[in-house]
């Protein structure tokens, strides 16, 4: 909202600054965002007084004018306007003088002729649009005056934030009641006198309200004899200060009226109606060309006005083109209303169609003032126009307005904010507000005044005490917190969870990366990710974000794309985060299940300065194993998975015979997408199960070795399809008492060889004594045995 | 006695050829020839069977003297020598050369900033809860007091999955869900993330919030106060002004948006001399959103307003790292650029 200190003065005498004004409105819930200076571009212009003007000797069309402009000799200045004269009084900027368009103003020959200022059209002085020549000013206009103070423009505009419970304030009036309340200061409306004349109006207009509940009154009055054209000086210039176009003395009162009194009206011209007004709801599907020449396709939710012919205004939200006031108009046809707030808004939104009166209509329009907003209008227009007001209003108020009566606790209102008020302070802080109080005993009955819809219940008005009494007074103090016994054997949080796993990840050396939930459905699909089951986003801001993930791949490859882009060559990354899946036994009809992802790629070491190869299976491996260690979880199984959207090859990981997940290589054709030049291995991993399964394991401590282990190696030669795990798994199934651990140590894998060497450490302990050489090398054969026998291998 | 002469005579020639020697290896040979098996001293002594029996201890004794002075020699050359290898290889040691070092893990600065939010909060007694991201319209909006066609519905873009479920905007739904699942005294803070339709230089349709409520028999505005302005200076310093402006959510009334004093300008408005860009000169920065729970809250989980009341706050934690570690850009938070991610170690 946007308010001019000048205009707020007409209303409550307020001597202070801007900026205090704005300080003590924040304070008070209406929030200053910033200080506008709309005239500040044109402060140096001063009034000239044109005291000769010739036709300039050279020229067909421009003159030579000399000019008082208060600086003790007259000025030459040429100027090429069509309508100077001698006698006007003019804008002058003079020699020195920065344009709002950022022009300075130089001394100058025009065809010959020198040249020492400018006279300025109001174009010029981005006053408005109007450049058919130099702006002429009030014969009384001093010479050598500031132009903005001659005019009284509005110099300081303050722009505030209006909450949405505070509709009351989207207007002068409004902020008026709010500053003479902060400075208590006098709240006072000037009068427009009102001259009525003629046969009664409602003769003329017949009126109609279909739906009581969806229009509260209707108003209107007429006005004949008008000639439309541009509005006083003065109401251009303010509604330009606040940021409204001026279009013509008609229309500019209701924008008027609708920034000064929050009342929105609509002016049709009366000629383009049958003589009837009907407020009803639209016929389906039926269209009507709005101010804007678009033509709306109606639904049965909104609402119009009509005549007898069709639908001349969406009621509260915008006008029809066929009604709208022209330069033709000869009679207006004035409307003020009120309308249900929620059928305003659900039509404005639905149209994606919000205009000043729409906004205030949702929020609520004070209905008490409805009529004095007409008859306002009604008189300005009138002398803006030169026409008369019909006598009479054609009114219906099917639902006239009643004070709530909200009953009030005073003890309450302190226990709620934590301070010790008296009585007489909350009494007078809500009589100030236009409240109503009958202050008796324990339990007070408060009505609320017209204009405030945001108050109907005790908490409101406690609020409103706490506001006005500064709720930056109120004392701090630190509560006691109430604890349950139970509470100190809960089970860890998630989060404390996730914090635990997020600090591994960290220090492991990996970096914590978060993305967004959603990316494009394409992005799924590159990855071959199930379409089944996928969350859309109804309304998305992009193609590119329009589903919810179902994996945490797409994010973590886009970052790998970013970061090779910033030179990179090597990335080690890992998100814990929701993914998403349809699910109808939700009671979101969303699955969100926990994830942990990895991405390696590239170098082993931050470092390029030695040799140190690509992360690699091995790699990834390690980090889930490692995870698991931490976890306490044990039994982790690898299984080579049989297809895999995006991963190849797919290691399907289970812990204690559950699948948790899956590692493996991005397919390449996939990974090239990414501009990866190397391999890129990721795993996913689900992180609720992890969880459970770690709330239920537990260290279990296993008493020291006495004796100590001896060692035997053992070269396997297999055939390169044989898997290590097969051999691990058959010298395991011997069940050797002794035999504490097998490990493998070595791989030799020579290129294209169908076979390859792997070394395995055996290790064997005694519990009670000493294992002699003899005994373990017989063993170390039984094994080596047993590997040839059953895998067909040779040692 | 020409063997003690001869004996005598090793000790200054083994001292002028140790002086010659410059490597261990020449010592060692020197060493070899003088203590030896086959060394000059073992020749010597090989005379002695020939000496009469009563010259033969003088001569033994003098031996074992002239033995152990050889060997000092030797030793004192050879200290020399290592030394003298010890610090060749010590001038040659590269200190400046590159370590080889493991990557450096990181944590998101929203990590940083939500680990730490609750872990202040947890000092002061609070659970820690967290909550799903695809919401009910019921939890997001309609049971905070924002019914259909409410306005402040405005003041939230919403991303929608369907008419009724939608991505929550706020993570106020979880005030609803704890209440509903808890009896009343509780304080329980949940950070996650949130939902706007928005994206601009300011705005991104992602970013995380922590939400907090107490609700107890006598929760006051103060205890919001002494609450916020604990927290608040124990994340941004003991020195730090709090300001609490009147404003409004639908959900809390009375309604207070909170601002600090400005971490960049030291809520002066300029920094030498410069208009404060993070302030724009008005020293103060807002922080967070809160307010005593609305009664309508209370109402549609069952608590009775009448005796239960309750704080709730906001905040967002993007907001609050870039204040916190001076981030100027909100888009750099999600595009997880390394050179970003590992200065938050």
């Amino acid at each position: 909202m946007l308010l001019s200190l000048q205009w707020l003065r007409e209303f409550v005498p307020y001597e202070g600054s801007a900026e205090a004004l704005g300080d003590r409105l924040t304070m008070l819930g209406l929030e200053l965002e910033e200080i506008v200076h709309p005239y500040d571009a044109i402060r140096d212009i001063v009034v000239g007084h044109v005291v000769e003007c010739t036709p300039h000797p050279d020229s067909d069309h421009m003159h030579v004018c000399k000019v008082d402009a208060g600086q003790g000799a007259l000025l030459d200045i040429v100027c090429g306007a069509p309508n100077v004269a001698q006698g006007q009084k003019v804008p002058v900027a003079l020699v020195g003088t920065t344009m709002p368009g950022g022009l300075v103003i130089k001394k100058a020959k025009l065809r010959g002729m020198p040249s020492f200022g400018m006279i300025c059209s109001e174009r010029e002085l981005g006053l408005t649009e109007d450049h058919s020549g130099i702006m002429v000013l009030p014969a009384d206009a001093p010479v050598g005056a500031r132009l903005v103070d001659v005019l009284e423009l509005d110099r300081e505009v303050l722009d505030i934030s209006i909450t949405p419970n505070r509709a009351d304030c989207l207007s002068v009036l409004g902020l008026a009641r709010e500053t003479a309340l902060a400075f208590h200061l006098p709240f006072s409306i000037p009068e427009v006198p009102l001259v009525e004349s003629g046969s009664d109006a409602s003769r003329a207009m017949s009126l109609e309200i279909v739906d009581p509940e969806l229009c509260w009154l209707y108003s209107g009055r007429i006005i004949e004899n008008i000639k439309v054209g541009p509005s006083p000086m003065k109401i251009r210039h303010r509604l330009h200060a606040v940021g409204l176009r001026p279009i013509s003395n008609i229309v500019d009162v209701t924008n008027y009226i609708l920034m000064e009194c929050g009342q929105p009206l609509h002016s049709f011209d009366m000629d383009r109606l049958d003589g009837r007004i009907i407020v009803a709801p639209a016929t389906e599907g039926e269209t009507f060309v709005t101010l804007d020449e678009q033509e709306r396709v109606l639904k049965a939710a909104d609402l119009t006005i009509r005549d007898g012919r069709g639908p001349v205004a969406l009621a509260g939200v915008m006008g029809g083109l066929h009604s709208s006031i022209t330069d033709a108009s000869t009679s207006v046809f004035l409307e003020s209303a009120i309308f249900r707030p929620a059928t305003i808004r659900r039509t404005s939104r639905r149209l994606g169609l919000s205009s000043d009166a729409s906004y205030r209509f949702e929020r609520g329009v004070d209905q008490r003032r409805s009529l004095w907003a007409l008859d306002r209008a009604a008189a300005m227009i009138a002398a803006s126009s030169g026409g008369t007001v019909r006598a009479g209003v054609c009114k219906a108020e099917p639902r006239p307005y009643v004070a709530p009566v909200i009953p009030f606790r005073p003890a309450r209102a302190n226990a709620v904010l934590g301070v010790e008020l008296d009585g007489e302070f909350a009494r007078g802080t809500l009589e100030a507000l236009g409240c109503g109080v009958e202050a008796e005993g324990g339990e007070w009955r408060v009505t609320a005044p017209s204009w405030r819809y945001d108050l109907s219940r005790e908490a409101d008005l406690i609020e409103e005490v706490g506001r006005v009494h500064g709720l930056d007074t109120i004392p701090p103090v630190l509560p006691l917190l109430e604890r349950n016994l139970d509470d100190a054997s809960a089970p860890e949080t998630s989060f404390s969870f996730w914090m635990r796993v997020k600090r591994w990840g960290k220090g492991l050396g990996l970096n914590e990366a978060v993305n967004y939930s959603f990316v494009g459905h394409r992005d799924l699909d590159h990855l071959n990710l199930p379409r089944e089951g996928r969350i859309s986003i109804m309304n998305p801001l992009s193609s590119e974000q329009d589903a919810l993930r179902t994996a945490l791949a797409p994010g973590l490859l886009q970052n790998l794309r970013t970061n090779l882009a910033q030179g990179a060559t090597g990335l080690r990354l890992f998100e814990l985060a929701h993914v998403f899946e349809a699910d109808a036994a939700s009671d979101t009809t969303a699955r969100e299940t926990s994830m942990l992802g990895l991405l390696m790629y590239g170098d082993r070491y931050d470092c390029a300065w030695q040799a140190q190869g690509d992360a690699g299976y091995a790699d990834v491996k390690g980090v889930v194993e490692h995870l698991m260690a931490f976890l306490h979880l044990g039994g982790m199984t690898c299984t080579l998975a049989e297809e895999h959207p995006y991963l190849l090859p797919c290691v399907q990981v289970e812990v204690q015979g559950r699948p948790v997940g899956v590692m493996g290589r991005v397919r390449p054709d996939m990974a090239d997408a990414f501009h990866a030049r190397k391999e890129v291995w990721m795993a996913e991993l689900n992180l609720d199960d992890l969880f459970a399964m770690h709330q239920k394991a537990a260290i279990h401590f296993q008493s020291l070795p006495v004796f100590p282990p001896v060692r035997r190696d053992i070269t396997v030669m297999a055939p390169a399809s044989l898997r290590a795990g097969d051999m691990v798994a058959c010298v395991e199934g011997m069940k050797l008492p002794l035999l504490e651990d097998i490990s493998l140590i070595d791989i030799f894998e020579p290129e294209h060889a169908e076979e390859r060497n792997l070394t395995f450490r055996l290790t064997f302990r005694h519990a009670e004594r000493t294992l002699k050489d003899a005994e373990v090398d017989k063993l170390r054969e039984k094994i080596a045995a047993a590997l040839v026998k059953t895998l067909g291998v040779r040692i | 006695m020409d063997l003690l002469n001869e004996l005598e005579s090793l000790v200054p020639e083994l001292e002028r050829g140790s002086g010659q020697a410059f490597s261990l290896a020449e010592l060692e040979e020197l060493r070899v020839a003088f203590l030896g098996r086959k060394g000059r001293l073992a020749h010597i002594m090989s005379h002695l069977p020939g000496l009469e029996p009563e010259q033969r201890p003088a001569v033994g004794q003098k031996a074992n003297e002239i033995k152990a002075r050889l060997t000092a020699i030797v030793d004192a050359r050879r200290q020399e020598l290592e030394a003298a290898k010890e610090a060749a290889a010590l001038a040659r040691f590269d200190a400046s050369l590159p370590g080889r070092a493991p990557w450096a893990g990181s944590l998101h600065p929203t990590t940083l900033v939500q680990e730490e939010i609750c872990a202040i909060f947890g000092r002061l007694g609070y659970d820690v809860a967290t909550g799903p991201e695809v919401e009910n319209d019921y939890y997001n909006f309609e049971a905070l007091n924002m019914p259909p066609e409410h306005p402040a519905r405005d003041m939230q873009d919403t991303l929608y999955i369907t008419e009724k479920v939608l991505m929550r905007t706020h993570t106020s739904p979880m005030q609803v869900r704890t209440m509903l699942s808890r009896k009343p005294p509780l304080a329980v803070v949940v950070p996650g993330k949130v939902y706007r339709r928005d994206s601009d230089l300011t705005h991104t349709p992602m970013f995380h919030q922590v939400e907090g409520l107490m609700v107890g028999e006598k929760v006051s505005f103060a205890h919001l106060r002494g609450t916020l302005t604990a927290f608040l200076r124990a994340v941004f310093g003991a020195d730090t002004q709090v300001r609490f402006r009147p404003s409004f959510f639908p959900f809390t009334e009375p309604s207070a948006e909170v601002d600090i004093s400005c971490c960049m300008c030291g809520g002066h408005g300029h920094v030498n001399g410069e208009p404060c860009r993070v302030c724009k000169t008005t020293g103060w920065v807002e922080i967070l959103g809160c307010g005593m729970i609305d009664p309508a809250v209370f109402d549609s989980v069952g608590y009775d307003p009448k005796s239960i009341s309750g704080f709730a706050f906001g905040l967002g934690v993007e907001r609050i790292a870039m204040l916190k570690y001076g981030i100027g850009d909100l888009r750099m938070f999600f595009e997880n650029d390394v050179r970003f991610l590992s200065q938050f170690v």
